[in-house]
Order: C-alpha cells, then sequence, then structure tokens
C-alpha cells in the first residue's frame, strides 16, 4: 500500500516517516465561552469521511514541520486541493 | 453460487415500505439485535440492510479470538456474559458454533507489564472470571515452543493465562444468527444500501435505501466501521472514532502445536493454530486512518520478525493468505452504545475497535432490550457518547498491549 505524503519543505516522502495528526478542524476555539461540549468536538469528534479530507500530518523522521494535506481515505492517495474544491460534498 | 439450496436466512424478499425496526448493516451486532429483538420482545417486523452481503466487513475478517480478561469493571461484565453466551446460543440456533475455548495466553515483557496483569486479573478475578498471572516456566509448560530465553529483543517475564478464553468459527455465528433471526421473521436485505434517515420534530421518520424508502420510528445503525462516517453523513453526528485498517494472516498448515492463543503487546503480535492447522496471526494497525483495508509489505515483516522471536519454531513458515479488515477505534478503546438521544428513536452501536466479534452477542442482546422498552439497560449506560464532554472516559487504554518494555 503505497503511501507518500507530500512534506512542504522535504517534499513527497515514504508515509512510515510521518505521524499523523489528525482531522482538520478549524481554529482552537477560545477560551471564552468553551463550553465541555465545544471542547469535546474539538479535542475527540471526527467526520471519519470515506472519501477526501483534509487533516494534519507531523513529519517526525524529517524537518518536524506540522502541515495540513488532503488525501483520499479509501486509496490513500494525495489529493490536490484543486480537485477537492471541484467534487466539494454539500 | 451453484447450489441449488437456499441460504439458511430464507429467499431473498421484497422490500416493504414499512418496518417496525430498520438496523443498518448486516453484520454480527446487527443480526445479534434482530435475533434478540424477536425471540426476546417479540418484536420481529424487522428488516436488516446491508450494502454488500452479510458477513463482508468485520464479521468475516477478524480473527475469531473471543475473551473476557479487558481491563475495566464496566467492560468485563459485558464480555464476560459474551463469553458465557457461546454454548447457549450453538444450542439455542441449532448451528456448532465450534467454540474452542482453548485459553488465552498473554505474553508480559516487562515488571511493568506483570504489574499492569495483576491489576487486570484483579479485576476479572473481582467479576468472576477465571484468570491467573504465571511465570516463564509455567508458560512454557502450556506452550513448549515458546523461547523463554533471554536473547530475544523482549524477553518474557511471564504470562497471562485466561483458559475461559478461545476462538469462535466468525461464519458460523454469522450464518447462526442470520438464521435464528430469520426463523423469528426478521427480514435480510443483501445488495440494499442504506442512503439516508429521514426525521421530523426530533423523531425518525425514515431511512432511504437503494431499493426504495422505508417508514419506520427506530433506526439502529450498527455498520462496524463504516458507522461512524455514516451517522455523521446521515444525521451530522460527529463521533469520537478513528478508522484504521487492522491486517490479518494465516500460514501454511501445520500438525497440532499451539494448544493456547497466545498474544504479546510487546511483539505486537498474537497467534492461534486454527482447527485447519495453520497459525492465524494479526495486530498491526495502520497508523492513520483510512478505508482501504489494504495489507502491507512493512505487516508480513514485523509478523515474521515477530513471530520467529517468540516462536523460534514458525521460522522459515509460508504465509499463505493475508487480508485487511477495518477497526473503528475511540479514544478509550471502549464502544459507543447510545439511543434517544440526539434523535427519538435513533440508535447507534459502533466503536467496538477490534472487539466487535467478541461482544456482538452481547452488544445485540442488550441493544434489543433498548430498542424494545426504550430504556438503557443499566449495563450499557456507561457507554453513551456523553461520557466524552463529561470527560468519564474508560479506562480500557490502560489494558496490556499498551504496556511496553519502556514503561
Amino acid at each position: 500500500m503505497a503511501l507518500t505524503i507530500t512534506c512542504p519543505i522535504c517534499g513527497k516522502r515514504n508515509g512510515y516517516e510521518f505521524r499523523f495528526g489528525g482531522e482538520e478542524k478549524g481554529p482552537r476555539p477560545v477560551e471564552k465561552d468553551l463550553t465541555p461540549q465545544s471542547w469535546c468536538d474539538y479535542v475527540h469528534m471526527n467526520n471519519c469521511v470515506a472519501g477526501v479530507q483534509e487533516e494534519w500530518w507531523f513529519h517526525k523522521d524529517g524537518c518536524g514541520s506540522w502541515f495540513s494535506i488532503y488525501r483520499d481515505t479509501t486509496t490513500n492517495y494525495e489529493v490536490e486541493k484543486m480537485e477537492v474544491a471541484n467534487n466539494e460534498q454539500a | 453460487m451453484f447450489s441449488k439450496q437456499k441460504p439458511l436466512w430464507g429467499k431473498k424478499k421484497k422490500l416493504k415500505s414499512s418496518y417496525d425496526v430498520v438496523l443498518i448493516g448486516g453484520g454480527l451486532h446487527n443480526l445479534a439485535t434482530a435475533y434478540y429483538l424477536a425471540k426476546e420482545h417479540g418484536i420481529t417486523d424487522i428488516a436488516i440492510i446491508e450494502k454488500n452481503y452479510i458477513g463482508y466487513g468485520g464479521a468475516g475478517r477478524n480473527t475469531a479470538i473471543v475473551r473476557a480478561n479487558q481491563r475495566t469493571q464496566h467492560n468485563v461484565p459485558l464480555y464476560k456474559e459474551a463469553l458465557d453466551l457461546w454454548p447457549v446460543l450453538t444450542k439455542e440456533l441449532d448451528f456448532n458454533l465450534m467454540f474452542n475455548n482453548c485459553g488465552n495466553l498473554n505474553l508480559l515483557h516487562s515488571e511493568a507489564a506483570m504489574k499492569a496483569a495483576r491489576m487486570t486479573i484483579a479485576t476479572a478475578q473481582f467479576h468472576g472470571v477465571e484468570s491467573h498471572l504465571i511465570d516463564a516456566k509455567e508458560a512454557k509448560k502450556l506452550v513448549p515452543s515458546l523461547n523463554i530465553s533471554d536473547d530475544i529483543t523482549f524477553p518474557i517475564h511471564g504470562a497471562m493465562f485466561h483458559p475461559p478464553g478461545g476462538i469462535v468459527r466468525h461464519d458460523a455465528v454469522v450464518w447462526g444468527l442470520a438464521k435464528g433471526a430469520a426463523q423469528y421473521g426478521a427480514e435480510i436485505h443483501q445488495q440494499t444500501e442504506a442512503l439516508a434517515i429521514g426525521t421530523k420534530d426530533g423523531k425518525v421518520t425514515s431511512v432511504t435505501t437503494s431499493e426504495g424508502v422505508i417508514n419506520t420510528k427506530q433506526v439502529l445503525i450498527s455498520a462496524g466501521a463504516y458507522s461512524a462516517g455514516l451517522i455523521s453523513g446521515m444525521l451530522g453526528i460527529k463521533l469520537p472514532i478513528s478508522v484504521l485498517t487492522i491486517q490479518a494472516m494465516v500460514t501454511q498448515p501445520l500438525k497440532p502445536l499451539l494448544n493456547h492463543v497466545v498474544s504479546s503487546g510487546a511483539y505486537h503480535c498474537y497467534a492461534n493454530q486454527t482447527l485447519k492447522g495453520e497459525i492465524a496471526t494479526g495486530a498491526h494497525m495502520d497508523p492513520w486512518p483510512n478505508y482501504t483495508t489494504l495489507s502491507t509489505a512493512h505487516f508480513i515483516k514485523h509478523q515474521a520478525e515477530a513471530l520467529s522471536e517468540f516462536l523460534p519454531c514458525l521460522k522459515g513458515l509460508r504465509f499463505m493468505r493475508i487480508w485487511g479488515g477495518l477497526a473503528d477505534m475511540t479514544p478509550d478503546m471502549a464502544p459507543i452504545l447510545d439511543g434517544n438521544d440526539q434523535f427519538e428513536g435513533f440508535f447507534m452501536n459502533c466503536g467496538w475497535g477490534y472487539f466487535g466479534f467478541k461482544s456482538c452477542s452481547v452488544a445485540g442482546k442488550y441493544m434489543a432490550e433498548f430498542m424494545a422498552t426504550n430504556k438503557c439497560p443499566d449495563i450499557l449506560k456507561p457507554f453513551a457518547l456523553k461520557r466524552y464532554e463529561e470527560h468519564k472516559l474508560m479506562g480500557e487504554t490502560a489494558a496490556l498491549v499498551n504496556y511496553s518494555p519502556d514503561n
């Protein structure tokens, strides 16, 4: 199963060099007006998309960057952002 | 395919426009739920909706190991009851589930793991589950082919021995439960995909499928690792789940040499010998979420290295088959069973990770009670989705698999 990840600094590398960092969930909620529910949403909850999702990766065996990519979870292939915009689900 | 016999669960029926209960997912959990809804609660107007065919997902891809030596007080009674149900179901369903209670031997490779095992064993014994701590020599007596020397990566300090666990033939459970549920009148609709759940004023009203719309007041999603995506996609309810591919493989068949299920957290590997003689082994999960169910060279290498260290007699053996399935992992390694919360009439049973097979009968039994009475059985209360925002996560992550020589 070919998983390669494109690091913004090191380029396209073997997926095992990276650590998965979770689905992209937007900015961390502000402390003010934070409820247990909104915090739980941010910390634990996922969409579990069978398809393309934006997600975070950490280049642990490389430059140490944190960055986000688009990946199809049904094939493990990276996807260009342009393709995602064209097929965006409602 | 070439047989003239009709399947055990009857001929294909036309989907009706309404059912009392719709169960999305034709896996073990929903087959068991249907069986118990009909048998215990007299609810027989049930449609099981399956996109592929029954037993295509986790039900047919797991390595069929059953045990009740989990970590926490909420989980152990559930798995104990599941273990006790195998002989009962074999009789009730009049179908040989091939329960082989050969016992599970969990190898421990550090003092930290020995200490964790003592606590796990105390929990098991408190709940009436047989489980013992044994030393390396005793483990060697149970499994003579075990390498207990010091010259391996993770020398064996001792083991946790759980005699009542073992192996159940997973396909037989699918067929037996399907037959049992169908005998009471439940309908199994294969090649039928659930597309949407209709709600009105906070209540479930319908399920849209590829074969038409079904009016119903109760729907349960228990579609294994596909549950979280379905629930989020259909109803916008996000779950604390990550879906990972988990792989397993079997070797060529051998004469009997392994009388117990042997597992090791440090080597991240488990192995048992099937009744056909193959060594079934697995445990590797992809470290990133995906729905591929693809197998990897990385895993084959890992498994060969681990097995040839603690069971050196397997060196040079050929792997015959390899496959992948999906596990829906929660942050606390415990499932989510909930209902009538976000929408009246909507139930979910998911997040079992790699524990879905061992638990199917008991989860089905109590989800049936939940749906029939609209009252959550006490045993399921701690598994509600609310526990995450209440910060009442279960301690299953403290299970032995997470103890390595580093801690």
